[in-house]
Formats: structure tokens, C-alpha cells, sequence
């Protein structure tokens, strides 16, 4: 009993920060920007948070940082699909390369350390619940956002055909724009999760990535906040049965694999049924 | 402005009047759906004004709505109806049905655009442009894209927006159109007005005139041939349920045209298909008494069968690619067109030119893309590289569609010239007039198979109709 409790218990601990990084990357794509920058976004929202805190002394505070600071990363990437017609996976890639290798510098300017900062007060247990709770909470406002208000119409109008949203005399760059900051503040605060919810400190690599085993469970659960918040359970279910069968002998490095074998599978098995938004990655140009 | 300094439109003056129904017209690349896009706002004038009392609703000939979304989303995007922060469906709803009667364009609210035909689409771009109570309403080629009972449908609409004192302004190739429904027309040549005409006054050779400038150019003398068979197509079988080809038998030989007359999606496409290789089969086609190997498109254009696809957008060319490029591509294995093992892009070039000149096309240089090409000049740029390597057989597929009269008979005059020089070509137009033009023989097509088949001749025109209305 309790060891099903433990796996429950693990499974979320371990779904959500997935959960925060997949509804972005739903977000993101149902208005027609791919964000292969989550793991970016992820990182910088972990190590801000980390370095605010630590220079604060304040935990909320800095998770707050961490959510602008994914914000940030999500409108640099905006503005560079949208003003600049940069490649949206050039610049998705670029910005993860940046991101890892700034908080990485900045471990060395605000720590004076490599590798990992020091131990920083955290959220707590209390706050790591409260980020697991707020993940499935942002996977309903999401749900209500993108299909119940104005706002959610013209994003996946975007996503679809943005020349019908400019002939409905609205610039879907704008609302690219807004979806890839929205998507850069979710992506953040699973970010902030990582490092101040689940830890207290900001190593490298700490991501993992998370960012890209995201982007399978958005394909996963087609494009739609639920379906990619089951997905991301379903990832973090198996992570959580990593450090079951750890023991078991079963190789970690195929259990690590499986996310994106899944999305394969989800990608060929079902791809009639699975269908990314028309406009999905497609720059627009006036 | 196109790039190159050439200006899409110069200098341009246009008034359309409350309750009256304008029409515009032009060849392609004459200026028109720019002309339209600065009325609509949605194009800046390098000078110049537009006044307007009131909206101005455009109707795209590409359609402009969100196929994955429903078609009151559509209605609504951008100026959608909310309490609070919440969208309000019920309300949305409501207006597109109270549109939808008031215009009498039944259509359901809740229906996916990707699930409706054409005509319905249409209508729903129609009502989103109805929905901003427009005073100027322009229709870009409305009836490209319809069958005729929607096109009837369509002008019923359009008149009683005119008789509501909306004024209308239409572009359309289709000049029996323009002096059926239309009051006064304005005909561009090359960006500038050349004519403008009261409707009562004129007539369809009198427009077709002002669009191309001087007389319509004549088609090319029809020679005397001796035809030798080319092309044989015996018992074919392809493609699906009701669009399918169904044991289909015939021949075309060299020096002639053989033309089909049917309705669209009597299975012609499948038959096109069938032929040039890009869908599997059953029956056999034979190129010079050999029969081809089922599938292997590449095999076929090196042996000289070459196609003009129905769609040249989306298969015949790579719209970013140059002019040059898009010649080049299907030919890029040809020895004239190799330097080792790379594209001889010299050669290429000169192919360009040669096609650009003898076809006529209008642009700035062989370099330009073909996505800034209007569809007449792309079209012209799809038939002079199907020419160009000498083909034993040219299938050819609807090779006028929604192109303007002076292009539609540069095609048909080199299509008729391939003949001479002994190519077989086969001709599937939707055009009853055009296949009946241009054909040596005409077989006929419904539900697939092939139901008669008439010599020059004996050619009889209301036979050939009830045939292809399925009477025995």
C-alpha cells in the first residue's frame, strides 16, 4: 500500500515540472511558434530563481524571478521568430545553447563556484506541493484560456492560418508574441520547481532534458493542455518507475529512453490522428 | 510594386458606387488583386488615396479562414463577441445564424470549415465579410472555385447586397459573368486602366480586347498530321470509390489531341494520375506499344511523357524557387542540363530565358521567384518546361484554369503547335468549350469510364452533353 502511495507520490513530484514545460510548449505551438527552447527556458527560470533567492534571501521572491526570467527567454525567442524571421528552430536551439552556458557563467559571477551554487532557502515542502497543485491548476486556466475566451481564439487561429487572422484585422505576430511570453513564464516556473521546489540549489544540467522529453508529451497529448498534462504524467510515471526497478537490473539508460519512444510511437503509430496545428513553426511575413 | 521597380499598379483610378455591381478586369498580372488588396487596406499604396464610406470587406480567391476552426470562430475572429473575459459562444452563434438568414447563406455555425465544400467555405468568408457590414464589397475570382449552381447562387447574393445599396466590385476572368450580373466594368492592362465601359453598351469580344490589347491572339493553324500511336491505355483501373477510373481503354498517337470532355470527378484525376506514373494501377499504359511499369514518374519524364498537373501551385512548381530553378527541377538529370555531377545552372538559365521569351512571361528576370509570377505567367512557365525536351506524350490538365484570356490562348496556341510537331497530347479540361476547341478526338467521361468517343468530324455537341450527364 504504501509503496503504491510512494509511486503516486513520486510519479507527481516527478510530472511536474513536465507539466509546467509541456503546457508551454502547448501554448507555443497552438499559436504557431515551436519552442524547442524549453530546455532553455527551464534553465534559466532554475537558476535565476536560485540566484535571487540567494541574493534576497527570499524564496518567493525569487521565484518570481524565475518566472519573469522565463518570460524574458520566451519573448527573446518571440521576437526573434516574429520581428526578425530568424528559423524558429535555429533560434529555439541557439537559446538553449545560450541559457545552459549563462547559468553556467553565472554560477561562477554569483557563486563563485562551477558546477552546482550553494545550498539557497528554498520553498519547502509546503511550496514544492503548492507548484504540483499549481501545475494541474495552470493545465485548467490553459484549457479555459485557449478554448473559452477571445484570446484563446485568435491564438489557435494563429496557429492554424495567420493570414485569416490578419484579414480579421489582427497581427498574429502580436499574438505569437504573447503565447511564446506566456509559454517562457510557464516553462520558468517548472524551472523554479526544479531547483527551489524539489531542491534548493542550481546545478548544471539539473534540467535534463526535461525541455525536450516536454515537446513529446505536447505531440503525446495532441496539442491540448490535458492531453499533454496526461502525457507528462505518463513520463513522470516512468521516471517514477526508474527508481523502482533501479534495482531490478533493468537498464536506466532504456527507462530514459522511453519518453521518446513513446513520442515516436505517438508521432508514426497515430499519426493520422495526431495532427499539429496547420501553421505550427511556419513563420509569418506580411 | 513587384521587385525590379516594376509597379503592380499605376496611377489608378477607380470608383465603385453605392448599389451598383463594378466589375474589374484584367489578365493575369494586369493588377487587379492588388488593386483590390490597397481598397481593402490590406496593401499600402506607394501613393495615391483610398476613400471609402465605410468597411471594405474583401472575399479572397484563396480563401482566408482557419480550416481547423468552426465557422462561427471564423465569423467572429478578431471582433468576437464576450461577457467579461470569457468568449460568448451563444451569442456568437446566434449573429452568424441571424447573418446567415438575413443573406440567405445557410450554412451551419458549428459545421469545420475542412469538412465543407468549396461553395459553403465561400459563403462563410462571405459572411465574415457581411458580418463587418461592409459599404464596399470586393470578390476576388468568386466563381473560380464553383460549380455552376453555386455560381447562380452566388450572384442571387450579390445582387440583393447591391439592391441594400452595398457597392460591389468583382474581378473575374469570366467575362460572360461580367455581362451577365454586372452594370459598368473597368478593364486593366500592365497596372493601368485601358477601358472602362458601361455594361449595356459592350461586349465579351469588346472586353476581351481592352484585357489583352488589340485583337485576341489566334490560335495556332491545325495541320494536317499523320498520327502514328503513342500513347495506349488499356483496360486502367485506378483510384477511389466515386472519383475512381474504371477500365478505361485508348490511344493517342502522335499529332493529335485527344481530349476528354466530363464533369469534374468523373474520375479524370485518377486517370491523369494513373498515367503519369504517381498512383498505382491496374490495365496497362503503353508508350510506343512498351508497356511502362506501374509508379516510377522519374522513368516516365525520361522517356518523354510529360504532364501539366491540375494544380500547378501545389505540384507542378516550388513557389519559392526562381523561374530557372522550377525549370531545371524534373530535368535535373538530363544530360543538356548536367555538368558532372551538378546542375549545369548555365544552361538552365538559358533554358529560362528561351521559355520566358517564347512563352511570354511577364517578369522582371528569370532569377524572380514564381510566387511573385501571377497564376497566368506561372502557368506559362509550367507548360514551356513541359515542351522543352521534345515529349512524345504531354498530358495536359486543366491547363487554362483561372488564367486570364490572352495567357489561357498563348497555351492552348503552343499545345495546338506540339501537334503539329507530332507530340500526342492528351487534354482533360472541365471546359466543354475548350476540350471541343482544341481536340482531334473526344472521348467522353462519366462515373470513371469512358462512354463515347467522337472524331473532329463528328463532333455533336448535345450528344457529347447528355453523355457526359449520364444519359445511355
Amino acid at each position: 500500500m504504501s509503496g503504491i502511495q510512494d509511486f503516486v507520490v513520486l510519479t507527481l513530484v516527478k510530472a511536474a515540472p513536465l507539466i509546467y514545460a509541456a503546457l508551454a510548449g502547448v501554448v507555443c505551438e497552438r499559436a504557431g511558434i515551436l519552442n524547442i527552447a524549453l530546455e532553455g527556458q527551464l534553465t534559466i527560470g532554475a537558476f535565476t530563481a536560485v540566484a535571487v533567492s540567494f541574493a534576497t534571501g527570499n524564496p518567493v521572491i525569487g521565484l518570481l524571478a524565475g518566472v519573469v526570467a522565463g518570460a524574458l527567454v520566451g519573448l527573446l525567442l518571440g521576437v526573434a521568430a516574429t520581428r526578425f524571421g530568424v528559423d524558429q528552430i535555429v533560434a529555439g536551439t541557439g537559446i538553449n545553447l545560450l541559457a545552459l552556458g549563462g547559468a553556467a557563467f553565472g554560477l561562477t559571477v554569483v557563486f563563485g563556484q562551477p558546477g552546482a551554487s550553494a545550498e539557497v532557502s528554498a520553498l519547502g515542502v509546503p511550496g514544492e506541493r503548492g507548484l504540483i497543485v499549481g501545475a494541474f491548476v495552470a493545465a485548467l486556466l490553459l484549457h479555459l484560456a485557449l478554448y473559452r475566451t477571445p484570446w484563446g481564439l485568435r491564438t489557435r487561429a494563429s496557429g492554424e492560418n495567420p493570414r485569416a487572422v490578419r484579414s480579421a484585422g489582427i497581427d498574429p505576430r502580436n499574438v505569437r508574441l504573447i503565447a511564446t511570453m506566456l509559454g517562457g513564464a510557464l516553462a520558468g516556473l517548472g524551472g523554479v520547481y526544479l531547483s527551489l521546489g524539489e531542491l534548493d540549489l542550481y546545478s548544471d544540467g539539473m534540467t535534463a532534458g526535461r525541455g525536450f522529453i516536454a515537446l513529446a508529451a505536447v505531440i503525446f497529448g495532441r496539442w491540448t493542455p490535458f492531453g499533454a498534462t496526461g502525457a507528462a504524467l505518463g513520463f513522470g510515471a516512468l521516471a517514477a518507475l526508474q527508481f523502482v526497478l533501479q534495482r531490478s537490473g533493468v537498464p536506466s539508460e532504456l527507462m530514459q529512453a522511453l519518453p521518446y519512444l513513446a513520442a515516436l510511437a505517438a508521432l508514426t503509430g497515430i499519426a493520422g490522428r495526431a495532427r499539429a496545428p496547420q501553421a505550427d513553426g511556419v513563420p509569418y511575413t506580411e | 510594386m513587384y521587385p525590379g521597380g516594376v509597379h503592380a499598379v499605376a496611377g489608378v483610378d477607380l470608383d465603385v458606387f453605392p448599389g451598383e455591381i463594378h466589375a474589374l478586369c484584367g489578365e493575369n498580372g494586369a493588377g487587379k488583386t492588388t488593386l483590390a488588396s490597397i481598397a481593402a487596406g490590406k496593401l499600402k499604396a506607394t501613393g495615391g488615396t483610398v476613400v471609402a464610406h465605410g468597411n471594405v470587406g474583401l472575399v479572397h480567391q484563396h480563401f482566408e479562414l482557419v480550416d481547423r476552426l468552426r465557422v462561427w470562430e471564423n465569423v467572429v475572429l478578431g471582433r468576437e463577441p464576450h461577457r467579461g473575459a470569457e468568449l460568448d459562444r451563444a451569442a456568437a452563434r446566434a449573429e452568424v445564424e441571424k447573418l446567415s438568414r438575413e443573406y440567405g447563406l445557410a450554412v451551419d455555425p458549428d459545421a469545420v470549415i475542412e469538412s465543407l465544400p468549396v461553395g459553403i467555405a465561400q459563403r462563410v468568408e462571405l459572411l465574415r465579410e457581411l458580418a463587418r457590414d461592409p459599404a464596399v464589397l470586393i470578390l476576388d475570382e468568386p466563381t473560380a472555385v464553383l460549380a455552376p449552381a453555386e455560381i447562380d447562387a452566388l450572384f442571387a447574393t450579390v445582387r440583393a447586397l447591391a439592391a441594400r445599396g452595398t457597392a460591389v466590385l468583382i474581378i473575374t476572368h469570366k467575362l460572360q459573368e461580367v455581362v451577365a450580373h454586372t452594370s459598368r466594368i473597368t478593364v486593366m492592362r500592365a497596372g493601368k486602366v485601358v477601358a472602362r465601359l458601361e455594361t449595356a453598351q459592350t461586349n465579351v469580344d469588346d472586353i476581351a480586347r481592352a484585357m489583352v490589347g488589340g485583337e485576341l491572339p489566334e490560335l495556332a493553324a491545325r495541320l494536317e498530321t499523320a498520327p502514328k500511336p503513342a500513347l495506349a491505355v488499356r483496360g486502367v483501373s485506378a483510384g477511389e470509390s466515386s472519383l475512381a477510373v474504371r477500365n478505361a481503354s485508348f490511344e493517342v498517337h502522335g499529332g493529335e489531341i485527344v481530349g476528354v470532355a466530363g464533369v469534374e470527378g468523373n474520375g479524370q484525376s485518377a486517370l491523369a494520375d494513373a498515367i503519369a506514373g504517381v498512383i498505382p494501377y491496374l490495365g496497362s499504359i503503353e508508350l510506343d506499344g512498351v508497356a511502362l511499369p506501374v509508379g516510377d514518374p522519374a522513368r516516365r519524364i525520361a522517356q518523354g511523357i510529360r504532364t501539366i498537373p491540375q494544380d500547378r501551385r501545389r505540384e507542378a512548381l516550388v513557389l519559392s524557387w526562381s523561374i530557372v530553378d522550377n525549370v531545371a527541377l524534373g530535368d535535373q538529370r538530363r544530360p543538356s542540363l548536367r555538368k558532372g555531377v551538378t546542375v549545369d545552372r548555365g544552361a538552365a538559365r538559358e533554358l529560362a530565358k528561351r521559355i520566358v521569351e517564347r512563352f511570354d512571361v511577364r517578369t522582371p528576370s528569370v532569377d524572380t521567384s514564381v510566387s511573385e509570377l501571377s497564376g497566368g505567367n506561372q502557368q506559362k512557365v509550367v507548360v514551356g518546361r513541359a515542351l522543352a525536351h521534345d515529349p512524345k506524350f504531354l498530358l495536359v490538365y486543366q491547363p487554362t484554369r483561372g488564367i486570364d484570356v490572352g495567357a489561357a490562348a498563348l497555351v492552348q496556341s503552343r499545345l495546338i503547335e506540339a501537334r503539329n510537331a507530332g507530340v500526342a497530347v492528351f487534354l482533360i479540361s472541365f471546359e466543354l468549350d475548350e476540350v471541343l476547341a482544341l481536340s482531334d478526338r473526344v472521348i467522353v467521361m462519366y462515373r470513371g469510364a469512358v462512354v463515347g468517343t467522337f472524331e473532329r468530324g463528328a463532333l455533336d455537341r448535345a450528344r457529347i452533353g447528355s453523355l457526359m450527364a449520364g444519359a445511355a
